[in-house]
């Protein structure tokens, strides 16, 4: 029993941290949204650190590595409000074929020629996906309607949640990181906005609640890396945990910026529109709540203080 | 990130299992709030100690038994699964003792530690003035060394376990001129040293578990000073971080509470609301969460991490996760919540457990300056009106 990251698991996700604060500021989301939401640059950057092959087994030359690290690189994703189709491709299609055993797309995946974006029937509608074009609150999504209807397969569901849900950790780390500096430099009545306990109270509160919920989600990756009969509960714990704290770190945050938190010139509305629509994504919280109601109050899932790992 | 239990652990979990199942009474005790449930507690404590289970993390040369943080994990899920009462040494095993083992002498180790784990003493902690509370550092009662000894006079409040304990610790004001967070010392005095008087206070459950206590010209021996004279804030500090952080409260109490929880839930699925469902579900959640982070913090502890300003998220979640159980338990009863016995003659611990859970935001440092802490060393949000 180690509740804790790898070494190499911590290097990779420092060095993802770090080239993603070196090329991927704001002020990239505000020229993607001006530009046409795509750059194929960012594209190469990110399959150049082998991202797009983190899954990709090494015999079809990606890094072979498992859930974890791919939750772990999707919060990193999300952090940065990533807008390009990693993790839907690398994270979500990538470990959902190997688990089928379709395994020849693969090399072009790790080499970055191929994107995969993958309907389900809890998700019509899909980023960078071909179809009728829908337009989201999200300016940077690139949303289509998926011609034919989409696979209803759990593990594929699983996959997409859990990776919103680590996304969606990401989300609320910056949105509360943004949130706490304007609080730093903007001054009212003589002294920093964020020197007030009024201020202070809601953000230390939204730190409660995304602090909570990491540990969640580990363990839901764990789960799944695992294969455990119980994943897809850990999942929708989740799922669920990341939304709620996520939503609520939008909220104050907006909020703590006052009327410029109202506007389109603050950063935050990025990340707030990714938040809404991930938290929507792979299974609504009704949906995961149905399922983590049904294994509490229905019996399938042994509860009680001896069952913490179940 | 390895989260199965190693065939040693589950060895070690079917042994306190067994052990509980034949020890923890079969009948809950009366609440150690009255002098009558104080004494089935201690009695407790001493059968606890009896099959080697007062600490376990401790050193065996301390009444423990050596073991790491993750099987003393192990061990209070076992006993929150057996339901195992509430112990009445938990401010000396959980704060006081790893305290001294932080800064104690070779002697005061063994002086205090080997009969706090065998439960033979009680210990009460006094840290609270009427006048410093929340504000720890406004604390005005003196300790003015007199030879080989401290004159403490002065007065503490809301002191838990004190009405019944054998001895207390608190810090006391050891420089008469010193201001704020300077010139405090931490002190353990004999609760029946002469001087001292116990005011108990009754709570708003009605029992008198806690107490005031006056200090009148109360004689202590220097040797009862733990870490250097002036050193008393930081070492309450350690002292409060172990409160708030992982020792205080493990994850198993409430793991059992949602079980609990869902157990009742189903007595009263029929007219009950699908707010209340969502809430009992969400409790169970909240309280795994709280486990994972345990786990999360005690791996990282054993890795030779420490955990710093973190303690005060963790007492803002189960504080405040604790009332909103017991609110959504109080909610689901409907009529019977007020009713202090079931028709049954069932205690309603349900009740109980509701009052103890709104003093949980208010103890330890209230979650008012507990999210202070969090704005501001967590967060770095600047300090405003701390001295």
């Amino acid at each position: 029993m180690d509740f804790r990251f790898t070494e190499d698991q911590l290097i990779l996700v420092e060095s993802i941290r770090d080239y993603f604060g070196g090329t991927h500021g704001p002020e990239v989301l505000r020229r993607l949204d001006v530009e046409g939401n795509r750059d194929p640059d960012i594209w190469q950057g990110l399959v150049d650190m082998g991202l797009t092959g983190l899954c990709v087994p090494e015999a079809h030359g990606g890094l072979g590595m498992g859930i974890v690290e791919a939750a772990l690189i999707a919060a990193e994703c999300g952090r940065v409000c990533l807008a390009e189709p990693l993790v839907d491709t690398a994270f979500v299609a990538v470990p959902w074929l190997i688990a089928k055993g379709e395994t020849d797309k693969l090399s072009a995946i790790a080499a970055g020629d191929h994107k995969v974006a993958l309907p389900h029937v809890l998700n019509p509608w899909v980023a960078d996906g071909e179809g009728k074009p829908q337009t989201s609150v999200d300016p940077l999504r690139n949303l289509a309607m998926f011609p034919a209807s989409g696979s209803n397969d759990d593990r594929l569901l699983n996959l997409g949640a859990l990776m919103n849900a680590a996304q969606l950790l990401g989300l609320a780390d910056a949105m509360l990181e943004q949130a706490v500096e304007y609080a730093k430099i903007r001054t009212q009545f003589g002294q920093p906005v964020g020197a007030f306990q009024a201020l202070k109270h809601q953000l230390a509160s939204c730190a409660v609640a995304v602090e909570f919920a990491k540990p969640v989600v580990w363990r839901a990756a764990a789960a799944m890396q695992d294969g455990l009969e119980t994943a897809p509960v850990h999942v929708s714990h989740a799922k669920i945990a990341a939304s709620d704290a996520a939503m609520l770190t939008a909220e104050t945050a907006i909020q703590v910026h006052g009327a410029m938190g109202y506007t389109y010139e603050v950063d935050l509305h990025f990340w707030m529109k990714r938040t809404w629509a991930l938290v929507g994504g792979w299974g609504d919280r009704s949906y995961h709540y149905k399922r983590l109601d049904e294994a509490v109050l229905g019996g399938s899932f042994p509860i009680g203080p001896e069952h913490t790992f179940a | 990130m390895h989260l199965h239990f190693t065939p040693e652990q589950e060895t070690f979990r079917a042994e306190v299992r067994a052990w509980m199942e034949a020890h923890v009474p079969k009948e809950p005790l009366v609440t150690l709030e009255c002098r009558e449930g104080f004494d089935q507690h201690v009695e407790w404590e001493r059968t606890l100690a009896s099959g080697n289970w007062g600490m376990v993390t401790w050193p065996e040369e301390f009444g423990g038994r050596g073991l790491d943080l993750i099987q003393w994990l192990i061990f209070e899920e076992e006993y929150f699964r057996a339901g195992g009462p509430n112990r009445a040494n938990q401010n000396g095993i959980f704060l006081l003792g790893p305290t001294i083992m932080e800064f104690g002498t070779d002697d005061q180790k063994r002086r205090f530690l080997t009969p706090m784990a065998k439960g033979e003493v009680i210990w009460a902690q006094a840290w609270s003035e009427p006048g410093a509370g929340s504000d720890m550092a406004a604390i005005s009662s003196k300790a003015i060394r007199d030879g080989d000894h401290y004159v403490i006079t002065g007065q503490k409040t809301w002191s838990s376990r004190a009405a019944f304990a054998d001895w207390g610790f608190g810090i006391f004001r050891t420089d008469p001129d010193s201001k704020r967070h300077k010139g405090l010392t931490f002190i353990l005095f004999d609760l029946n040293t002469p001087g001292i008087t116990r005011r108990p206070i009754r709570q708003l459950h009605g029992e008198t578990g806690f107490a005031e206590l006056f200090f009148d010209e109360v004689r202590v021996p220097i040797e009862n000073c733990l870490a250097g004279e002036g050193e008393g804030w930081n070492v309450a500090m350690a002292t409060a971080g172990f409160e708030r952080g992982l020792m205080l409260r493990s994850p198993g109490r409430f793991q059992a509470t949602a079980k609990r929880l869902v157990e009742l839930y189903r007595m009263h699925e029929a007219e009950a609301s699908p707010a209340a469902r969502e809430a009992v579900v969400q409790a169970w959640g909240a309280a795994q969460a709280y486990a994972y982070n345990t786990y999360a913090v005690a791996s990282k502890i054993m890795g030779g991490g420490k955990i710093g300003a973190e303690a005060s998220l963790n007492k803002i979640f189960w504080s405040e996760l604790d009332r909103s159980m017991h609110r959504t338990a109080m909610l689901l009863l409907g009529a019977h919540a007020e009713l202090k016995r079931f028709g049954n003659g069932q205690i309603n611990q349900w009740l109980e457990g509701y009052i103890f859970s709104l003093s949980g935001p208010i103890y330890a440092g209230s979650n008012e300056v507990q999210r202070n802490i969090v704005a501001e060393r967590l967060l770095g949000l600047p300090r405003v009106g701390a001295g």
